[in-house]
Formats: C-alpha cells, sequence, structure tokens
C-alpha cells in the first residue's frame, strides 16, 4: 500500500483542504454506488466490509520477516474482494485508524485516501478485465496488484508535487527526482505485495472461491 | 494484541484501550468532544505553524501532560520510532541544496549535496510536527473511553460509514487475537526458521488469506446472530458522552484565539 509518510504540518492548509474536500466527493460517490447502483447495503455487506477493515489493519502490524521486516495493508486485495465501492469506504476508515497510531497524519486521511481509492480501483478492474485472458488467478492478482500500486504511487507524487511541503525550496524538478528514488523503493517493496496477493488470491479460489464473486463475476 | 508477533513499534491497541478504560486523571474526565476539538486545535496549529521554538514548546506541553497523567512515556517513544522513520525516509531526499548557510557537502561525481541551516531545520521541524501529532492523538486516544469514541463515531459518519466503522471497531481487537494466536501457532511448529523467501512469502500469504477467510466466516456468523437479535442495519449506541461544561467553552475560546492569532501572525502556509 503506497502511503504518503508524512506527518501534520508537511502540507498546506489549502492543501490539506482540497484533498480531504477530493476524497469525501470519492467517497460519497462510493456510499452512492454502494446503495443506489449495486444494492449492497444490506447487512451482511456492511458487516464483511467491517471485518474486511479490521483484517486489513490487523495484518498491516504482522511485520514479515522479509528484507528486514515489511508491513502492508494489502489495499489491492481489498479492491479485489469489495470492488471499488466497498474497498473505497474500507481504505478510508484503514487510513484513520492508521493516523490514530501515528501512520501518517490526520491531516494526510485526504490525500492517503485518494491514493488508495485509485490502488483499489485500478486493482479491482485490472483483476476483472483480465478474467478473459486466461491467466490463473495468482498472475491476475499479482499483475492487478502491481498495477495498483504503480497507480497509486504516481498519484502520491503527483500530490506531493502539486501540494510541496512547507519549508521546501527545492524546485519541482529536484523533488521528483527525490520522489522518484523513493517510488523505486515503493515499487520494490509492491513486487512482493504482489506475489503475497496472488498466493492469498489463490489460497483464497481453492477454499472459498464464493469471496471473490465480486470481482470475478461477469456483467 | 500483545505484540508477540508485531513489531514493538507500532502502538499496543490493548494496551491503549487498557489505559483509556482505567484512566482516571482529569483528562479521562472532561468531555470527549472538548479533547476532540482539542486535537483538531493541534493539528490545525502544526499546519501553520512555522517556528521550531513554538513547536518544543508544545512537544514539551504534551509530553508533560502525558506524563503528570501516568500514561507510559517509554512505550510512547517506542511508537514514535515508526513514525520517525517514516519521515525521515522522505525528508532524507529533500533535505538537500537548501538555500541559507552551508554546514556541509557531499561531492559526487556529476553533483554535489549540500545541507544547510533550512534543511536541517526542516528535518527537525518535520520531526517535531510527527511527534506532536503521535502524541496528541495517544492523549487522545489513552484517555478516552471505547464507549464514548463509539459514541463520536456514530455521530460524526453518515451510514453506511458509520456501521463499518463501528463493525470494525468491535471486531479489530477480536481480529488481532486471532492473528496473534495464528502467528503464534505458526511459530510453535517451527516456522520462525523458514529462511527462504519463496517459503517464507507462501506461508504468510497462507497466513493473511486464513485471516480474511476466517474474518469473512465470522462476519456472516455474526450477521446471523446480529440479526436474530433483531439488528436491521442500524448499530445504534445508547451510551451518554459528557457533554460541555463552561470550563470546556472557555478552553474552545482559548483554542480559537490561539488559532486566530497564529493565523494572523505566524502563517507560514506556503501558497505552492
Amino acid at each position: 500500500m503506497a502511503h504518503i509518510h508524512l506527518e501534520d504540518g508537511a502540507f498546506s492548509f489549502q492543501w490539506i483542504s482540497i484533498w480531504w474536500t477530493l476524497a469525501i466527493i470519492l467517497i460519497c460517490l462510493c456510499m452512492y454506488w454502494m446503495k443506489n447502483v449495486k444494492k449492497s447495503n444490506d447487512n451482511k455487506v456492511l458487516t464483511i466490509a467491517g471485518m474486511c477493515t479490521a483484517a486489513s489493519f490487523a495484518i498491516f502490524q504482522i511485520n514479515i520477516p522479509l528484507f528486514g521486516g515489511v508491513h502492508m495493508n494489502l489495499t489491492p486485495l481489498i479492491g479485489i474482494l469489495g470492488g471499488p465501492a466497498v474497498g473505497g469506504i474500507i481504505v478510508f476508515i484503514v487510513n484513520i485508524l492508521s493516523a490514530a497510531i501515528g501512520h501518517g497524519g490526520w491531516g494526510m486521511i485526504g490525500a492517503n485516501t485518494l491514493v488508495n481509492i485509485t490502488e483499489v480501483s485500478v486493482a479491482y478492474f485490472t483483476y476483472r478485465g483480465l478474467i478473459k485472458a486466461k491467466l490463473s488467478s495468482f498472475s491476475r492478482a499479482g499483475i492487478a496488484t502491481l498495477a495498483g500500486l504503480l497507480l497509486g504511487n504516481v498519484t502520491m507524487i503527483v500530490i506531493i508535487l502539486v501540494s510541496g511541503i512547507q519549508g521546501v525550496t527545492q524546485s519541482r524538478m529536484d523533488i521528483l527526482y527525490g520522489l522518484s528514488l523513493l517510488a523505486g523503493v515503493n515499487m520494490g517493496v509492491a513486487v512482493i505485495e504482489a506475489v503475497l496477493t496472488g498466493y492469498v488470491v489463490s489460497y483464497i479460489r481453492k477454499i472459498r472461491p464464493d469471496m471473490l464473486s465480486e470481482a470475478e463475476s461477469l456483467v | 494484541m500483545n505484540n508477540s508477533q508485531a513489531s514493538g513499534h507500532i502502538p499496543d491497541l490493548d494496551l491503549i484501550t487498557y489505559y483509556s478504560e482505567n484512566s482516571y486523571s482529569f483528562l479521562s474526565k472532561a468531555s470527549p468532544w472538548i479533547k476532540l476539538i482539542g486535537l483538531i486545535a493541534i493539528i490545525l496549529i502544526l499546519t501553520i505553524v512555522k517556528s521550531v521554538e513554538v513547536l518544543v514548546a508544545l512537544y514539551a506541553l504534551l509530553l508533560l501532560l502525558y506524563w503528570q497523567i501516568g500514561l507510559p512515556v517509554r512505550k510512547l517513544f517506542d511508537w514514535c520510532l515508526l513514525p520517525v522513520l517514516f519521515v525521515l525516509s522522505l525528508v532524507i531526499l529533500l533535505m538537500w541544496n537548501e538555500t541559507g548557510v552551508p554546514l556541509f557537502s557531499l561531492k559526487f561525481f556529476w553533483f554535489s549535496l549540500t545541507l544547510t541551516d533550512n534543511g536541517l531545520l526542516l528535518v527537525v521541524r518535520l520531526l517535531l510536527k510527527a511527534l506532536i501529532s503521535m502524541t496528541s492523538s495517544l492523549l487522545f486516544l489513552m484517555t478516552t473511553k471505547y464507549a464514548y469514541l463509539s459514541v463520536m463515531i456514530y455521530r460524526i459518519f453518515p451510514f453506511p460509514i458509520d456501521q463499518i466503522f463501528l463493525m470494525s471497531y468491535r471486531f479489530l481487537f477480536i481480529t488481532l487475537d486471532m492473528v496473534d494466536s495464528m502467528i503464534r501457532a505458526f511459530k510453535s511448529r517451527g516456522g520462525g526458521l523458514i529462511k527462504s523467501v519463496v517459503r517464507q512469502s507462501q506461508t504468510f500469504a497462507e497466513i493473511f488469506a486464513l485471516v480474511f477467510i476466517r474474518s469473512y466466516d465470522q462476519a456472516e456468523r455474526v450477521n446471523k446472530a446480529m440479526e436474530s437479535r433483531g439488528y436491521d442495519g442500524t448499530y445504534t449506541t445508547s451510551t451518554e458522552v459528557p457533554q460541555m461544561k463552561p470550563i470546556d467553552y472557555i478552553v474552545l475560546l482559548v483554542f480559537l484565539v490561539v488559532i486566530i492569532y497564529l493565523l494572523l501572525f505566524h502563517n507560514s502556509s506556503i501558497s505552492r
């Protein structure tokens, strides 16, 4: 999961307001989609979404002993399991919970929600789009995760470049150069997350294929 | 979670909840609403203020308050390590070649990196802001009872976000315990000794998949149980949250005056 690991005060008040407003608009769209398009406002969907949020946050707390220790929220997996509307709401809540324990500032919730909604949506639509490609579920989930995390990273870089960081006087090109290094490291972690998500989806497909019905049902 | 497998640098939600339920300080008795307003005010101050002196004073004040009401200061420092590393990982790329008095330079083949006093101040400022944000969040969480937080979630967020949030907050502790016991079982069978990257990835993927599958199963069971007891999609909260007292309104006024003063005279918000 790409995340703007900056705390409160890094972005100016104007940009915090703008990213929050955009995130609220997207969350409203997710709510509208859930209620009126997917008609998935029944109790079961809400309970499952609540459990997925708890699971995602709990998984973030596990330190995976690979390359010195990696933490991940498996945001693209949430997109594949829940779809972009439910997934959007889940990542919004996970971002609030993360901010509460110091993982990204409160002011950054808007920007981080935009980054994560990008990941959730891209992963979901890529996974769905690859159904006809006759690939294994491992490959589909891996490709969808990589695509989601790549575009999530791009969104993160664009948000930081547009907002600027208070107190930094470097040119946008210099900032872009620095952020590219960070994005490179993030993409290294994204490869690990893609492999893990591939295994997770294959495993779920064997044990509980009905859990993937959201992404695998053809329109 | 008792952190048997989780990193010791991630705040322990069980411990946070233990303090929130068992703390009897003046802050625990205050209205949760004024504490929330206080947290928002601090976030606004962090966004507006540039002065390192003001930030140091605010951090010292919060630390003093944290220690004075009996919260674990050593744990706080442990938990702060991760946000500090996160900030450093980004700022270490941005602190070079800032305008100001050069402190030292590193020359490479085709470019040089110079650290100036302003570059160093940038690091200090962002680190202080991260520490203040984290400390004030934990102060709020560790002095506000679970039931009060639930009521606040219910009143602040619209449907269905409030329902999903309340469900996840309710099940977070159960899920954390489930993850904890799964990792314990994995380690007790020698899982921690696996060195191959591929095998390690597969094993952790199976654990993650099981977490989702069991959460899904549990959600279905809980939903059936709740529906049989009359759940109609509205998870209501009935606890009465302490209302704001006259003194809280005075505190609110002080916050407002401070923020307006800072906005007028210390607004560092860069217009870009």
